[in-house]
């Protein structure tokens, strides 16, 4: 049986994580990417490649010291840099003497054997009804944690207890872990929901609730420990959070067929078509998309998150400051990369949440409740 | 009608096909001003600030024209030339941008979209979703775009018959094709880039004519025949993505494995993000073939000087290497 590991994106882990185990593997667990990640991955990438490129090399080069020898990914075919990142890696692994460490899993068209001999790789010895069943435990499993995570954005703005919604999600993560039937995994969503029930809240009305969505490129929105830790800041800064991208929707809009998964991310993609006419790669059309219903939502501001040089976000950011007039609402870009200052751009998202808090209930009355905060 | 085309991104490369293309339409086209610190300004103030400097020249061409009182801003939205590969993002949402950047001129923009399998099979139905092409039939749109088509490939041989595109721009209209071009140069340098990197006056520094009076023969991807560049890329598992990548790609593994080129230079502007892959790609191979590789990094802020000195100092390295290998193989002493 292979070591296998994979890349570390927000709570992708535990579905791979999980996946792995049931096949049978032993699974080297990715460690979170940290500053030490970061910069193993920008000593050896490329220096214009975009930031997720540099986090996911050192992440794998981690990995690989921990003993890993088959590590897998998605493939994709642009006209985003991402769709390339397989061969740019495996290029890379080459050159610092690692051979045939990584599997990048492309749309099955593409390379039919190459895909089947991956996959064989992976299935191991496992019957194929008994891999269905793996992989429809899975989807479930990532399921209850996009419902579960989602109702942690929106109690973190509320918490009495500094830190309290963070320990009980590590809780809940944990709960998810255990579980590997489905009885065992409805228990820990049920146990999730009371957890997070019974933590103290601060009690406030509904139009004094400020609500923040998050877009951008997919990796730094979904993976906490690249973007500064957006959505706990933007708790504690006050603000229920709804991100752009779960796994589930992911998996719903391009593993699915549609007429199974229904997925509301293709409502999304027509509503993005009213700024971008055709695809352009990455997210782009989504995203603007999603302002559009974020701002049907009622919500008061938009924080995008893109890695530098994104190519697709860089459009979607040209069009932005326009945008943002025409609807009236506030939007705030953040590129991210490893020179990104975490002091600087925590000072901009403060301001930002301030002037929208300032514009929503009036500055007179903003600067009061400040005073009185202390 | 003034149908304005800004000289910037694939103007270098297709404006032989545009231009007869609308003037055949009855359009009288404007081509604007070359690069300058002026354009670069106009350009860099109504652009995002990280966006690449290909993008703010042409943003900067487009306000100029809208400045002059043109009718029409032609700027097509690039999507597919080749099967199978597409243009970067950049390319595909540039009219978006143009809309969202010049919200009042937003119907003067003329942004068909050119999808096809090659250039001469651009789909007439494409060209009619834009109100202006419209108002023609579909048999005159065809027959004009092929009119494009035939001055293109004439611009086309012109540059495989080695000439730069500066110099085929000002040839392809002549009655005859020139010759050959006839290269006397010391070394020859098989120099790598964006046409709208290294032909742009300003942002490209005029690399050519430097390296040229450097004693050095140039060629460029646009100088080879398509089968040279497609027997590099096809073996590839997985080819890149983009069009223009791929021809610049190609043509660098291409000139790696001729043994007349000395040594290669690649011209890519700060930011870009299809080559931020495939310049990592030729500085690893370059340790395989053994062929001196330098990279030239431009953006807006670039100082002529620091560009002198460094392909000074590589040509005059290339030079020594050749004589030493001329002299150990007794050709000279």
């Amino acid at each position: 049986m292979a070591k296998i590991s994979f890349p570390y994106m927000g709570e992708s882990v535990v579905a791979y994580k999980k996946i792995g185990h049931m096949l049978g593997h032993e699974v080297i667990e990715p460690p979170k990417p940290t500053q030490k990640t970061v910069d193993l991955g920008v000593k050896h990438a490329p220096e214009f490649a975009c930031f997720p490129l540099k986090v996911l090399l050192g992440t794998y080069l981690e990995e690989i010291a921990l003993g890993a020898d088959l590590l897998m990914s998605s493939g994709g075919h642009g006209p985003c840099r991402a769709g390339y990142y397989g061969e740019m890696h495996r290029k890379i692994l080459r050159s610092l003497g690692y051979e045939g460490h990584l599997i990048i899993f492309d749309a099955p068209r593409d390379h039919l054997r190459d895909f089947y001999q991956d996959l064989k790789r992976i299935k191991a010895n496992n019957s194929w009804i008994y891999c269905y069943h793996v992989l429809k435990l899975v989807y479930r499993a990532i399921k209850i944690m996009d419902e579960l995570e989602q109702k942690v954005s929106r109690l973190r703005a509320y918490e009495v207890k500094t830190g309290s919604v963070n320990r009980a999600w590590e809780q809940i993560q944990e709960l998810v872990n255990q579980a590997f039937t489905l009885p065992q995994l409805e228990a820990a969503q049920k146990e999730g929901h009371n957890l997070l029930d019974s933590l103290e809240m601060i009690p406030v009305k509904e139009e004094r609730k400020l609500r923040i969505g998050i877009i951008g490129e997919i990796y730094v929105v979904m993976e906490n420990s690249t973007n500064m830790m957006m959505e706990q800041k933007l708790g504690e800064l006050g603000c229920e959070v709804r991100r752009s991208q779960y796994l589930s929707d992911w998996i719903d809009f391009n593993l699915l067929p549609h007429w199974i998964s229904h997925p509301h991310e293709a409502e999304i993609q027509k509503m993005g078509t009213k700024y971008f006419d055709i695809g352009i790669g990455g997210h782009a059309r989504e995203n603007m998309g999603w302002i559009d219903q974020f701002s049907n939502w009622g919500y008061d501001g938009i924080v995008h998150l893109l890695p530098f040089g994104c190519l697709p976000e860089l459009m979607s950011q040209s069009i932005i400051p326009q945008v943002s007039k025409d609807l009236n609402l506030p939007i705030i870009s953040f590129a991210l990369d490893e020179q990104s200052g975490l002091a600087n751009n925590l000072t901009r998202l403060e301001a930002f949440v301030d002037l929208i808090k300032a514009q929503k209930f009036g500055v007179k009355q903003h600067i009061l409740q400040q005073k009185a905060a202390g | 009608m003034n149908i304005g085309i800004p000289q910037a991104l694939l103007y270098y490369y297709y404006y032989p096909l545009w231009q007869p293309f609308l003037e055949q339409l009855g359009a009288k086209t404007i081509v604007s001003k070359p690069t300058d610190q002026d354009i670069i300004h106009q350009g860099s103030r109504v652009s995002v600030p990280e966006i690449c400097v290909p993008i703010k020249v042409f943003n900067g061409h487009v306000n100029e024209l809208l400045n002059k009182g043109v009718d029409y801003i032609f700027a097509p939205r690039m999507v597919q030339v080749e099967k199978g590969l597409t243009f970067c993002p950049k390319f595909l949402g540039l009219p978006d941008m143009l809309d969202y950047t010049f919200p009042a001129h937003k119907n003067q923009m003329l942004a068909p979209q050119i999808k096809g399998t090659n250039e001469w099979s651009v789909s007439s139905q494409d060209l009619q979703k834009e109100p202006f092409f419209a108002a023609f039939d579909k048999s005159r749109l065809e027959a004009a775009w092929q009119i494009g088509v035939k001055a293109w490939n004439r611009f086309r041989e012109i540059c495989r018959r080695g000439y730069l595109i500066p110099e085929a721009l000002d040839l392809y209209q002549k009655p005859d094709l020139p010759k050959v071009k006839n290269q006397q140069g010391e070394i020859k340098i098989g120099l790598i880039g964006y046409v709208y990197d290294i032909y742009d006056k300003l942002v490209g520094m005029e690399i050519c004519q430097r390296l040229q009076e450097m004693g050095a023969d140039l060629s460029t991807f646009e100088m080879l025949q398509d089968k040279d560049i497609d027997r590099q890329i096809d073996p590839m598992k997985k080819s890149l993505f983009w069009t223009f990548s791929n021809k610049v790609f190609g043509a660098g593994l291409h000139f790696y494995q001729q043994p007349e080129i000395d040594g290669i230079i690649h011209v890519t502007a700060f930011g870009c993000g299809p080559d931020s892959l495939s310049g990592k790609m030729m500085e690893l191979d370059a340790e395989k073939y053994g062929k001196p590789f330098m990279t030239v990094r431009v953006d807006e802020h670039s100082g002529e000087s620091h560009l002198q000195t460094r392909i000074e100092a590589f040509t005059d390295m290339l030079k020594r290497r050749k004589r030493l290998r001329l002299i150990e193989l007794g050709v000279r002493s």
